[in-house]
Order: structure tokens, then C-alpha cells, then sequence
């Protein structure tokens, strides 16, 4: 690269901060509990929804076929 | 704290992604159960029937001739209602049916496709031209209900709906020729 062409290293923002490896490793032994507990209760609000109209509206409107 | 050996994490990793994978096979396997189940012991299964007729000549002669239209009643005191529904209108507009007993309702167009649903009941199909449209279930409360045209067919369709007049055992009497109509209110 010639040096009369900017850069994306010349802005400090543009620089991926320094990584605490042992910080990375700690924040990465939750992480996974909090996406299973996000992805838990997501997928239970889906499934409680459908099981409160199945049976709260769909099965008491009568038999169909 | 110690670091975690790679490949203690990797399988930590895939443990957990196939405990999320059997819970949702759960989930899953008991939505079908389910379904299965109604299907098995209450009759609930999604209205399917494949029976051609010739929408150009429906109205002329047959089972949709007008002369047939309306509710007739079975030897085993089911009823069989057979409707047409065309731009803009249901013929007969007022369909009496009788309440905790079998119904089966036999739908047909001459023109483009319609769709059928009864207020408060499980009843929805689409009446295709060339089509039958069959639907069986038992009404489980008596009162007018409306069975308005779910499918735009065209300007008229906001004004293209019927009555369903479901009877207690009292009201739905059927006649020397065992038809009912809906009675005057």
C-alpha cells in the first residue's frame, strides 16, 4: 500500500480493541446459558400461545372434517 | 479459573445444542401427538375432498339443480345442506341445520372461487370452480350464525354473505319431502 493512501488503521475506532483472553473466555462460559435461556423462554411463549388457542378456542368450536 | 481444554468446550458446545435439539423433538413430537389425537377420538381433521363437477352446467341438472339447494334430511336424522355460491350471493341465503347432530355441508360454484367460513365454528373451506366442497361437523349451540364470503370474488363481495339457522330438535322438523328451511323470524 503506498503511504499517500488512507488507511482503516489511521482512525483508532476503526482498531479492534485489545482482548483479555482470560476476560474472553469467562464472558464466554455464560453466553451460552443466556442464549439457551433467551431461545427457552422464546420457543415456551410460542408453544404456550398455540396450546391456549388450540384448546381455549380451536377444540371448543367443535368437531370438524 | 482454569481454561477449558478446546475440545472440553466443543463438546460442551454439541451437548448442549443436542439437548436443545431433543427438547424441541419433544415439542414437536407432542404437537402431532396431539393432533393425532383429536383427529382419533373427536374427529377433528382439516376438511378434504377431491369430487369434480362440471361448473358450466351445476345449476341445470343434479345434485346443485335448484330444486335441490337447501337442507335435506338423512334416514339416520343427519343433515346434508347443499349451497351454491356464485357472484354475489349464497342460494339458498338462509340454511337451517339442526344443533348436536351430524351435518355435512356440499358446497359448489359456476363461477370463480369463493371461500366459506360460520361465525364461532370450526367450519372454512374454499369453493373452487370444478370443485365439491365438502365439509362435516356438528353445531353445538342453536342461533343465527353468519357464513360470510371469505374469498374476494369481485366487487359484490362485502355483500355476499348467508345465514345459518342452527335448531334445537323442536324447531328442525323436516317435511313430507324431507327438507327443512329456515324458519321466519
Amino acid at each position: 500500500m503506498h503511504s499517500d493512501q488512507p488507511s482503516a488503521a489511521d482512525d483508532p475506532a476503526e482498531v479492534a480493541d485489545d482482548v483479555d483472553e482470560a476476560a474472553l473466555a469467562r464472558v464466554m462460559r455464560t453466553v451460552p446459558l443466556g442464549a439457551a435461556v433467551l431461545a427457552g423462554g422464546a420457543v415456551a411463549l410460542l408453544v404456550i400461545g398455540y396450546l391456549l388457542i388450540y384448546l381455549l378456542i380451536f377444540i371448543p368450536r367443535g368437531t370438524i372434517g | 479459573m482454569t481454561e477449558l481444554h478446546p475440545e472440553i468446550h466443543e463438546r460442551r458446545i454439541l451437548g448442549t445444542e443436542l439437548l436443545w435439539a431433543f427438547g424441541v423433538g419433544v415439542l414437536i413430537s407432542l404437537t402431532l401427538a396431539m393432533i393425532v389425537f383429536t383427529a382419533l377420538t373427536m374427529g377433528i381433521n382439516p376438511p378434504s375432498n377431491v369430487e369434480r363437477i362440471d361448473p358450466k352446467t351445476l345449476h341445470l341438472s343434479g345434485e346443485f339443480a335448484e330444486h335441490n339447494l337447501g337442507t335435506t334430511v338423512g334416514p339416520d336424522g343427519s343433515a346434508t345442506v347443499r349451497i351454491i355460491a356464485t357472484q354475489f350471493m349464497f342460494v339458498p341465503r338462509c340454511i337451517a341445520v339442526p344443533r348436536g347432530r351430524r351435518v355435512t355441508l356440499r358446497l359448489a360454484t359456476p363461477d370463480v372461487i369463493h371461500g366459506i367460513l360460520i361465525t364461532g365454528t370450526n367450519v372454512n373451506t374454499m369453493v373452487v370452480p370444478g370443485y365439491v366442497a365438502q365439509v362435516h361437523t356438528e353445531f353445538t349451540r342453536d342461533g343465527d350464525l353468519l357464513m360470510p364470503c371469505h374469498e374476494y370474488c369481485g366487487f359484490g363481495h362485502s355483500e355476499m354473505w348467508a345465514t345459518v339457522q342452527v335448531m334445537t330438535d323442536n324447531q328442525f322438523k323436516p317435511g313430507a319431502d324431507g327438507r327443512v328451511s329456515c324458519a321466519q323470524r
